[in-house]
Formats: structure tokens, sequence, C-alpha cells
């Protein structure tokens, strides 16, 4: 009886399987995708009007000193002592910024209204924040510009009109480009690659997939997609499914997509163990920490995520040129220092730029 | 006596074998024909890698559902096992990490399972709480603590020596070790012991075994203490499989080591089944996440595929019992 049911079921999900394997790969979300140029020119930016809030009755601070806090999701992890490092450089380079970041220990919403709260009571010039909840925060942001405080939002974002700018670090298209083209670099136009995900309804994960899918069939349309597994978010799982990809494909497999933190240091431990390092590549979407072993070993060469010094830069330059009236509603740019000219996206976001690719080069040189 | 309970027919050797050991042989000839027919797909299938990779990658699941089959023929159930081993994982790789001797950090998570399980065994035995709401209290405790304590930092950069799991003898991964001679000492024990015997009993009858001078709550304390200690190789198996220790609880894991257990043919009513059954089980599973990729198959299958075989093997149970209870 089990056997039977088995069986059923197994002949029954490999007819459902082929169906569906026919269309583009599989894991992909079926919103309409946005591939950027091939070779690396900016995307062309939605017509969308400013969205975002104004402060009322801020005062003219144009080349004036500045007090501005940061108040990250938490402090004192990793990803945001980067960031607050690279708002510490943009305020030592303008000169005219007093930065400081204070924050929750924990990733708390309602510790961090009160500390964005006790800052206005205080009376500061500029808040930067990273959300842990983008409609929770918005009355203490709405509360700072009506004390005219200018507001910019960096990494989480909270409603539209709660703040002035959003610096958005990595648009679905442009990590796409990015994870398609280094892979492509480490295998060549005609390899064979598998994805891991972690669902195939995760939403950020399709969408990740769906440009991956349409950029490569745009700009790598040799490369060949054998499949797409899912491992959840679990790493042991992740472990083995990729395993089990390099088990079926043999020499046929030649790079494996990690689509999460979770899948990608497990789809390079898998190629480890397996003695496959430097004959199956893994390019993927990762913190440096979980990817330094590897990347040492020179077993993983592209690590594709922001790069966070330069997001609390951008963040910090972007709230200066606010304050200094240089950057205005309707703007298609701003200049943020040695980052140069940043994009604006989506009404009122700015665009960090194209992801950072972490490398053997580099990655010692963070630690989150 | 004898004659109104036992029918006076002598059952050929085979069916005595499918009689006691029926959803045994049930689960071994799913793998069988799995390995045929997935086989005969990809050949692929039958390397060496990929056999190591089924054998050994669920070991952990197969080792914590000995502890969980004991449980479940004793009468009970432990939905918190998953918590458990995310904790004791944890605590494995902080205490490697922290410069502690390799040994230390393999010792005591065991120790604190046992611990742990056996306070969880007392709770359910002498304070009268039925085993599903102790566990899934122990559940939350041990859920939210891992969170709060860990923040849900990954350990990294554990020495070396940590890596048991990664250890191969004769190019046999040491989890399928762990599996295999576990699983037969205890199947031994609780089909020769008095005191495994008497799992059953508690667990099948428990006022008739207090009647025959059993003690059921010192038998529901042990059997918990043991599961921890099952948990405890568990988590060691799962923390040093790779680099890294992701500090949370694993998805789902507790209901997979649970069903392991009921399909390999412990009967969620206590009483029946062996710990034969549970590796099995959990051997199987291991093969249908492969075999499904193998097959081109979404992994939704393998949840599909799962319940399918526990409503199955659930029904069949009932049918034996219904069967043997009839006059």
């Amino acid at each position: 009886m089990i056997r039977k049911t088995l069986f059923a079921a197994a002949a029954l999900a490999a007819m459902a399987g082929s169906a569906f394997a026919a269309s583009a790969w599989t894991g992909g979300d079926d919103l309409p995708t946005n591939p950027l140029a091939c070779d690396g020119t900016a995307g062309a930016a939605a017509a969308k009007p400013y969205d975002g809030g104004e402060p009322t009755g801020a005062p003219d601070r144009k080349a004036k000193k500045i007090t501005v806090v940061d108040v990250p999701k938490l402090i004192g992890i990793g990803y945001f002592n980067a960031t607050s490092k690279g708002i510490a450089d943009a305020a030592k380079e303008l000169g005219n910024v007093d930065a400081k970041t204070d924050g929750p220990t924990q990733a708390n919403i309602d510790q961090q209204i009160t500390f964005i709260d006790n800052y206005i009571t205080s009376g500061v010039d500029g808040i930067l924040f990273a959300a842990n909840d983008p409609v929770a925060i918005a009355p203490v942001l709405k509360k700072a510009l009506s004390k005219g405080i200018n507001v910019v939002g960096y990494d989480a974002n909270s409603q539209p009109d709660a703040r002035q700018w959003f610096v958005n670090q990595a648009e679905f298209n442009g990590i796409a480009k990015a994870m398609v083209d280094n892979l492509a670099k480490e295998i060549g136009e005609e390899g064979a690659f598998a994805i891991v995900t972690s669902t195939f309804t995760t939403p950020n994960q399709a969408r990740w997939i769906a440009e991956m899918a349409a950029y490569a069939e745009k700009c790598h349309p040799k490369m060949k997609w054998l499949e797409t597994v899912e491992a959840q978010e679990d790493n042991v799982l992740s472990f083995n499914q990729a395993t089990t990809l390099i088990n079926k494909y043999g020499d046929e497999l030649k790079g494996i997509f990690g689509m999460t933190s979770v899948a990608t240091p497990a789809s390079a431990e898998a190629v480890t163990q397996a003695n496959k390092c430097g004959t199956i590549a893994v390019v993927g979407l990762a913190t440096p920490n979980a990817m330094k072993p590897y990347v040492e070993k020179d077993c993983v060469k592209s690590v594709v995520l922001w790069n966070p010094v330069d997001l609390g830069y951008a963040a910090m330059q972007v709230l200066r040129a606010v304050a200094d009236g240089d950057l205005k509603p309707g703007a298609t740019s701003v200049k943020a220092g040695k980052l140069g000219e940043l994009q604006v996206i989506n009404g009122s976001e700015i665009l960090l730029g194209a992801p950072f690719v972490f490398s053997k080069e580099n990655i010692g040189q963070f630690d989150f | 006596m004898s004659d109104i309970a036992i029918p006076i027919r002598r059952p050929s050797t085979f069916a005595r074998l499918f009689e006691a050991y029926g959803q045994e042989i049930v689960v071994l000839a799913a793998i069988v024909v799995l390995f045929a027919i997935v086989g005969m797909v990809n050949p692929r299938f039958l390397s060496d890698t990929n056999l190591t990779s089924i054998f050994s990658g669920n070991a952990y699941i197969a080792v914590a559902a000995i502890g969980m089959a004991m449980v479940i023929i004793s009468g009970h159930i432990d939905v918190s096992v998953g918590s458990l081993i995310g904790v004791l994982a944890t605590i494995a790789g902080t205490l490697a990490v922290s410069g502690y001797p390799i040994w230390v950090a393999w010792l005591v998570p065991v120790l604190v399972g046992i611990a742990i399980n056996t306070c969880l065994g007392a709770l359910i035995a002498y304070m009268r709480i039925p085993s599903i709401v102790a566990t899934l209290g122990m559940l939350s405790i041990l859920k939210g603590g891992l969170i709060s304590a860990t923040g849900g930092t990954w350990i990294t950069g554990m020495p070396p020596g940590f890596f048991i799991a990664q250890a191969r003898l004769f190019g046999i991964p040491s989890p399928v070790y762990f599996m295999v001679v576990l699983t037969i000492l205890v199947a031994l024990w609780m089909r020769y012991s008095a005191t495994g015997r008497s799992i059953y009993a508690v667990g099948g009858n428990g006022e008739a075994a207090r009647a025959s001078g059993l003690n059921p709550e010192r038998t529901c304390v042990l059997v918990f203490a043991l599961h921890g200690f099952f948990a405890g190789i568990a988590a060691l198996l799962f923390a040093t499989q790779l680099q890294v220790i992701q500090s949370t609880v694993p998805p789902n894991l507790e209901l997979t080591v649970i069903t392991a257990a009921v399909i390999g043919g412990v009967s969620i009513l206590g009483g029946t089944g062996t710990v034969i059954g549970s590796t099995l089980a959990a051997i199987l599973f291991a093969c249908i996440g492969s075999a499904l990729i193998f097959l081109n198959v979404s992994a939704y299958w393998l949840r599909a595929v799962l319940g399918l075989l526990i409503l199955a093997t659930v029904l069949a149970d009932m049918a034996r019992r219904r069967r043997s209870f009839s006059p």
C-alpha cells in the first residue's frame, strides 16, 4: 500500500515537475522584470513624483555645523558597526557635521522609538535611521519632521512620508546582474548551473531569480540553468540539497547560486566536502563572516552583497545635502562625496549603486 | 488459559516475522523500491557519494528518533526535541569556540540534554502534566531562550578537531556508525532486558503494568532521560556537520523526528514499535529527499509524500489493532 502510494505520488509529481520546468527558471515570480544593460550603464529611472515628507519650519542650515544622530535597528553588531563607521567617515570628511550613533542593543522597535524621541527632545538637526518596523516608526519620525529636523533613512525603510529620503542599498535587477555576471566570469558563457533558494515563494528570492533569468537571457544566453532546489533557511538542509545536486549532475554542474545567506555558505561547504573546489563555482548572497573560510581557501571567489560602510557614508552625505538645501524634491541625482553622483529612484529613494562583491582581496576588512 | 487468547493455527515463519515487524519490512521494501526506480532513471543515484550522503545526511534525525520512539512507545510524546537539539548544538559550538577542550564541548551538551529531559520526565510522571502540554511549554522556553541568548548570531571558527560528524572510518562517515550502533544496541536492549520490556508494558497499559509490579513513573523519567541522551548525540552530529552553527531552532525538526518514529511503525497510542523501524524511516526520508531532486520533482512533494505516509501508517496501525483485539 505504501509502495503504491509512494509510486503514485512520485509519478504524479514527475508530471507536475516537467510541466513547469518548461518555462523560465523555477523559483522566480511572475512579476515584470527590468534587466539592466549588459555593459553596466545605469537602468532608466522610472519617473515617479517625490513622495517623501517635508520638515516644517526648518532653519537655514546651509554650510552650518549640524548635529546628527544615527539610530540603527540595533547597535553592537558588525553590520551596523560598519554603517556607523561610514557615517563617521563622511562626517569627518564633510567637517561640518557632529555625528554619533546610538540605539537599542536589540532590534526592538519600541526601544528604537524611545531613542529617537529622546533625541528629538534633546534637540538635533538631523536623524538617520534604519527602521525595525516601517509602520510603527512613522509617527515618531513625523514628529521629528514637525520639529524641523531633517530625516533620512537607510538599510530598512519607513513609510515614505515619514522621512525625506531613503538610501536604498540594492535593487533586484542590480543584484541579479552582479550574480549572473560573476558566475559567467567563473564558469564561462556556456556553463551549466543550479540554484539553491529558500522557498519558491519567498518574495525577495523569487524576485531575484526572476530578474536573474531575465538578465541571463539578455546578456548570457548560452548559460544553462539546470534546476532550482528549495532549502528553507536551514543550513543542514541547504547542505544536503547542494550535495545532492553535485551527486546528480556530476561533471555537468559548473556553478551554484546561493540565494540566501544560509544557502550560500552551505553550498560552499557542500562543494568543499565533495572536493570540488575549483571545479564547481559558488556565487551567492551572503554576509562576509560566514563566507570567510571558503573565500580564504579559494573555494568561493565572489560573494555578492552591498558595502555597509558605503551605505552609511551615502546616508550621511544625503542628509548633509538635504540640510544644505542641495537635494530637493524632484531632483534626479545627488552628489555623495567619494561615491560620486547617486541616482534618485522610486520618487524619494537614492540608489547606493551597483552591489558590492566581496573577494579574497577585501573580505578581511569586513566584520559582519 | 492460553487457549482463549492465542489462535490455534501455526503461522509460517514469514507470517510471524511480518506480524512482528510488518511496518519495518514495508519501510525497508519502500527504500529498496525507491533505490531501484531512481537508480534506473539516473544511475548516479546509486553512486557511492550519493549513498554516503543519503545515509549520513539524516543520521542525526535517526539518532533523535531512537529517543522519540522510546518516548512514544512508553505512551508519551515530545514536541520539544527540535528546540532541544538547537539549544544543545549551540552549547557545543559556544564551548568549542570559547577554548574549552573538545571533549568538554562534546560531553556537556549530552549531559545538559539528559538533565533537561529528566526534569521534563519528572514533571510528566509526578506532576501528572500531559506530555504534549509539558513539552509544548518546553518548546517555547527553549526556542525563546535560545533566540534571546544568541540574538541569532551564527557560531563559526570552531577548532578543526571539533567536527566529529565529518570524520570518516573506512570511507564511511562517522554519523552512519552512530546511527547503526545505537539503533542495534537500543533495539536489543528494548527487546531482551527487563527494563526495556517494561517500556512496552507501561506504554501498552500503564495500570496493568503497575498492577504487575512495575513503576510507570520511574519508567517515564528513565525514558525521557535516555531521550535527552539521544538528543544530545543528535545535536553533536547536527552541530559538527558544517563549519557554521546557525544557533536557531532547525525548522520543523521535531515533526520530522516524530514522523520518523511513527512511519517506522511506532504506534502513536504507545506500547508497540521498534527503533529499527524509526531508523529505517529516517533513511527513507533521506532517500525520498534525494530522489525528488534526481527525479526533478519540487521539494514541496516531500511534505505531501510524508503526509501520505503518516496517514497510511496510522490507518494500517488501526487496522492491525482492530484485527488483534477482535475475538
